[in-house]
This record gives structure tokens, sequence and C-alpha cells, in this order.
């Protein structure tokens, strides 16, 4: 346990770690909490105030849970970064693609929140194709890949970067930790409500 | 109506009983009305939720949504004018279980409890001396259950007849608030309901799992499995199978309650019935938009179909739990009822029950008696209510009629004669604080033809409430509002429920 530890502890600083958890807990917590005050008249209509924010409490709980998984996944990730990188430079660089993958994943469920359609021109493409889904692919990973990709190649080529995720981080960092504040709130109120 | 049992009918019950001990088997020979029963009578009550009268063919409806009920009803005592005590799960079962009236038992919101009182006073504790064993699928309806759990013998586990899911673990592990953790785990996981959820990257990896789990059910049910709405999957088969097992098994003479969750929504029939119903060209009466429409107000015809399939799935299963009693030889001492909690509308802008309307297809459900050996049907027209049902099988099953119930003995049973003119209430008042006088509500009263609606407090409606009166027998549909044409029977009938209101309301004033 303790040479695991170490193993980890030589590829991450103790603040290093706490800012790539911060990273993780904020795309999750962001969208969790736009959806869950969007979904909050619908409860109430149903069921009342208390229950709704129920809801959002569960909801928050629930975030942090994913936030501690894909931190760990994401911490387990970053030792097959090279050795010879600080820990500084190896938490910058998980960070930008834990920022990439949560604004992609945002992005593909934001088109059905605010039901985003593919303008018609397009559409009429596809329909006239014979093969709209293969189009559809290639068009997304036409899109996709050069979004994640040159991000990653600017990162590895350019010295300063570090230094603008970390500063990125701290700015992000400072609004994770109120939606910390509100899942230490939500748990409160998870645990009263099954209690009473 | 609050009916007592006094000493009068004490002593008239008591003077028949001898008669009674020996009178079933002389009378089933004759054919003739249902006699007042020996002890140590079986009871099932078996509730479909959201089972509307108007979609049950045997009660007259153009689709055959109920080819196994229409057959067995036949041979049951048919209530067709019975009214639900509220118009969702959690005041109308209570209203059946405690034998009141949601203003009284106050379960008056979402999967809220009764008062305090009801926990000790319902149909568990007035069949106290049968076994008593309970089953739902529904979460509001199992905070029930777990409310009166002490006087239940056997509350067998909602999860244990829900096909094993993903959320099992959170259901487990916020037993004490499962309805609202479910609802939040449902939003965080299940990506696919709305093509977006809470979570990020979890809901994907869930919703794969979770379809692979159920796979193979896919080809049986092409609308998807049954659900619980927010958590899990589940087959009526699996529930009748072990209800089976289990009514074999426990000592007799026992009284189970047994509350599937189908025909609610979501209207996932089994593969044997889908497209059943499809362009079968059902005359649709086009009907104004209520000033309660809701959002989800579209497709309401193809909503209705769905429903109508999932009725049928319903009925099969019905009459194989019936065929089972019957080739078991338990339905030679069993009273078995069918019935519903409330009902579901498809008209007026109005989809589900989720409404603070009060048409007939919310609230009025089937309500059933099939008697040990009856072999004839009798049909009853009398407006009869969910509140009945209680100090009905009380009676029935020799156990003493609790003073508290509101309901009466239902016809033919009743040694008394029928009141005629009998009013009957329902209440829905789901933002109503239940330790307040009723403030926002919507309420009922039916008496022989005429029905009042009598809403309340609602912001869409004026601060003198809303009133409607319809003529259920000349109009069954709604169509025609008679505050206009009759006023004197409309105000008659609003003073009458104003002074009800005014009577339940005054502990709380």
């Amino acid at each position: 346990m303790n040479t695991q530890l170490n193993f980890i502890t030589r590829r991450y600083s103790k603040q290093g770690l706490w800012s790539l958890f911060l990273l993780c807990a904020f795309p999750l917590h962001l969208w969790t909490l736009i959806l869950t005050f969007r979904d909050m008249s619908w409860v109430i209509e149903r069921t009342n105030l208390w229950d709704a924010i129920g809801v959002i409490s569960y909801g928050m709980v629930f975030a942090l849970a994913e936030s501690i998984i894909l931190f760990v996944m994401i911490a387990l990730l970053g030792l097959l970064t090279p050795k010879q990188w600080d820990t500084d430079r190896r938490v910058a660089f998980l960070s930008l693609l834990v920022i990439l993958t949560g604004i992609w994943g945002i992005l593909r469920q934001a088109r059905y929140v605010w039901e985003w359609s593919l303008p018609l021109p397009l559409l009429q493409f596809l329909a006239q194709s014979d093969h709209p889904f293969r189009f559809l692919y290639v068009m997304y990973l036409a899109v996709v890949v050069p979004t994640v990709l040159l991000p990653v190649y600017l990162f590895l080529r350019s010295k300063k970067s570090t230094q603008w995720m970390k500063e990125l981080m701290e700015r992000l960092s400072t609004l994770t930790v109120f939606y910390l504040v509100f899942d230490m709130i939500g748990l409160v109120i998870v645990i009263v409500r099954n209690l009473s | 109506m609050k009916r007592e049992l006094n000493r009068r009918d004490f002593l008239k019950m008591a003077g028949l009983l001898p008669f009674g001990l020996a009178a079933p088997r002389l009378l089933r020979g004759l054919h003739v009305g249902p006699v007042l029963q020996a002890k140590s009578q079986n009871v099932i009550v078996v509730v479909f939720d959201a089972f509307s009268a108007l979609d049950i063919s045997a009660y007259g409806y153009e689709r055959k949504t109920t080819p196994n009920i229409d057959r067995l009803s036949k041979r049951a005592i048919v209530y067709h004018n019975h009214y639900a005590g509220g118009n969702f799960t959690t005041s109308g079962t209570a209203s059946l279980l405690t034998g009141v009236l949601p203003w009284t038992h106050r379960a008056l919101a979402p999967n809220s409890e009764v008062a305090e009182p009801f926990a000790t006073r319902n149909m568990f504790s007035a069949l106290q001396n049968h076994y008593r064993i309970a089953y739902t699928h529904n979460g509001w309806a199992y905070t029930l259950l777990r409310q009166f759990r002490n006087e239940i013998d056997e509350l067998i586990a909602r999860e244990k007849l829900l096909l094993g899911s993903l959320d099992t673990p959170i259901q487990e592990l916020f037993k004490d608030d499962e309805d609202i953790a479910s609802v939040s785990w449902s939003r965080n996981m299940k990506v696919d309901e709305d093509g977006y959820a809470y979570s990020l990257f979890l809901s994907h990896l869930y919703e794969d799992l979770q379809k692979r789990k159920v796979a193979k059910y896919e080809t049986l049910f092409p609308r998807g499995l049954p659900t619980t709405g927010s958590d899990n999957g589940f087959l009526i088969e699996q529930a009748v199978d072990y209800i089976e097992s289990r009514l074999t098994a426990i000592p007799q003479p026992f009284a189970g309650y047994f509350h599937f969750l189908p025909p609610h929504y979501p209207y996932r029939t089994s593969q044997e019935f889908f497209n059943a119903f499809d362009h079968d060209g059902l005359k649709w009466i086009e009907k104004p938009r209520d000033v309660f429409a809701g959002r989800e107000s579209k497709n309401l015809l193809r909503k209705r179909t769905e429903y109508d399939e999932f009725v049928l799935y319903c009925d099969r299963e019905f009459g194989r739990l019936y065929d089972f009693l019957e080739s078991s030889g338990l339905l030679e001492n069993s009273w078995l009822v069918l019935t519903s909690d409330h009902g579901e509308m498809f008209e007026r802008g109005i989809s589900g029950h989720s409404t603070d309307a009060l048409y007939q297809p919310v609230i009025r459900i089937p309500l059933m008696i099939f008697e040990p050996g009856r072999e004839t049907g009798i049909n009853i027209h009398d407006v009869t209510s969910a509140v009945d049902v209680l100090p009905t099988l009380a009676h029935l099953s020799g156990e003493k009629i609790p003073a508290w119930t509101e309901g009466v003995i239902l016809p033919p049973f009743s040694s008394t004669i029928q009141i005629p003119d009998r009013n009957i209430y329902l209440a829905r008042a789901v933002k109503n604080d239940p330790n307040a006088a009723l403030s926002m509500a919507s309420t009922m009263l039916v008496r022989e033809n005429y029905k009042l609606h009598y809403y309340f407090g609602y912001p869409e409606v004026s601060s003198d409430g809303l009133v409607r009166l319809y003529d259920v027998k000349s109009d069954p549909e709604e169509m025609t509002d008679l505050v206009q044409s009759k006023p004197d029977i409309a105000a008659e009938l609003l003073n009458e429920l104003k002074a009800k209101l005014q009577e339940v309301n005054a502990p709380y004033l």
C-alpha cells in the first residue's frame, strides 16, 4: 500500500491532486446545477418545495460521487504520462483533457435540452445521400477530433501552456469550491430526509 | 356520510348469523342475492393502478379491452357508478384502505402518509382475524403499506417483484426517502428518456449496462419493459406467479391486498397486444380544452390507444389469476375484489391523472366483487365510493365493521335499505397543508344523476371558485355544463358541498 502511495505521490503533489479533483468536479456540477434548477418547477408542480430541494440535493450528492470516480480515473490515466514531466505539467495536461471532455459531454446533451438541430441544408444533403449516418459520423469526427487534438498539440508544443492552464484552474477552482459547499449542504439535506 | 354500527344494526346482524352460516350454499343453488357470510372467508383485493372504468369493455367501452374481465363479470357483482376517493395514487389508495375520504385521512400530497390515527385504522386492522398479506409495485402505495406494516403480517418488499436493476442499491440505501431519491437518480442516470441527464459521463455507461440487462425482454415489449416510472422494470406475470404461490402457502383465512402498477404510465404493453387497436376507427369525441389542461396535451388519441393496449395486458393477467384461484379451489372460500385507486384521462388537453380536474375518466373506476360460488352476475347502478369497500369486506368476511369508516355496506349486501339520494364526495388537495383547512382543492359531489365539480383556491379559477354541473346519466361525456340551465340544482348541491367542507375543515380552523 505504501509503495503504491509513494508511486502516486512521486507523480502528483497534494495541491496538484486537489486542483485536479476540483477540475473534474467543475463540469459535472455545472451541468447538474443547470438541469436541477431547470427541473425545479416540474418537481414542485408534482410535489412540493421540500421534495424539489431533495431532488437537487440528491443530484449534488450524485455529482460529488461522479466527480470522485472521474478524478480517480483521470489520476490513474495520468500515470501513463511521461515520467519526466513535472507534477504541474501533468496536472495541467490532465485538466485540459477533463475540460475538453466536459465541453463535449455538455454539448452532446445540450442539443437535446435546448432542441438544437443541424442546419436545414445539411439535413437535406444528408437525406439525399446514400449513406446519411456514415456522413454524419464522419462529420462529427471532423469537428470533434481537431477540437481535441489541436489544444493537446498546442499544449505539448507551448512552454507557457502549463502556466495558462494553472491560471485557468485557479479561477475554476474558486467556483468549484462553492459547488462543494452546495454538495455538503445537499448531503446534510439527504441525511435529514432519510432520518425524518 | 358517516355510518356507524349501532346497537340496532348489531342485533339485526346477530339475528341473521345462524341464517348466514347456513344460507350461502342453499342460496347459491337458487341463484339469488348474497347473504351475510360466515366467518373465516378469505379476502383478495386486486388493484390495477390508474384503471379507468371508461376504458373497460365490461363497462361499455367500444374497444374490446378486457375480454377476460368481460367473461368473468358475468359471474360478478358489477358496480357501474363507482368513484375513487381521490384522483391519484396516494389519496385514492388511502381512501380505499382506510374507508375514509382524503379530507379525513389527510394523505393529500403525493407520496404522503395518512394522519397518525389511521396508521392503525385501515383495511388490515379491520381484517385483524385474517392473515394479512400485501404487495404493490407502486412506490406511493408502498409508502402507505409501510405505514400500515404493524397491521400486516406479510408485507412483500416492493423490490422483490421488480426485475433486478442497477437502481436497487439506490432504493435500498435511501429506503426512507425512496421516491425522491429515485426521481433524482432517474434524472441523473436515465439519459435515454430525454436525451440528457444530470450526469455527464456515468449516465451513458449506466444506460448501456441497463440495456444489456433487459435485452432479453426487448422483443417481448416493443415499447420497452414496463417500469415503475423512475426506476426499474417488472413483469405482471412474475408478480401474479409469486402471489399465487404465497396464497397457497399462507394460513387461511387470509386477506390479501395486491396493487399492480399497470395500466399506469408508461403504457408498455407486451408483444401480444402491441398495435392491437392501431387505426381501429375509435370514435373520438372532441372536447374543449380545460382550464387545467397541461403541457402534455398532444397525441391524446395515440396515448389512449397505447393505454388501452396496456389494459389488454392487465386483463390477461387478471384472467390468469382468476383461473388459478378457481382451479386451486381458493375461490370457493374467497371474496375477490377487482378495483382501482383512480382513473386516467385523455381529453380536454389533459393526459394521465396529474391534473386538478375531476372528469369521469380520472375518477370513475371499476369495482367488481366475486362472491364464492356465484355463477350469475348482478349489476349495481347505485352510486358508490371507494370508501365503501372496507366496511363491505369487513361485513362479508365476518369481521366487526369499524366505527371510523365513512363508507357504507355496498348493495346488495347491506341489510338496510340504501339511501337513494346518497351524496358521494371526492377531494384532491395536493398543495394543501395536511394540517390545515382546505384552501386550494378540487372537490366533487355526486347525487343520483348529477355531478357537481367545485374547484377553489387555484390561480386558474376566480376567487369564487369554479363550479360545473353535469347530468352524468344523460351526458356521461360531461359535454353540457348545467350550471346556467339548472341553477337551483347547482346551488343546492354547491351548498351541500360547502357545508360538508365546513364540517371537515372545522377541526383545522
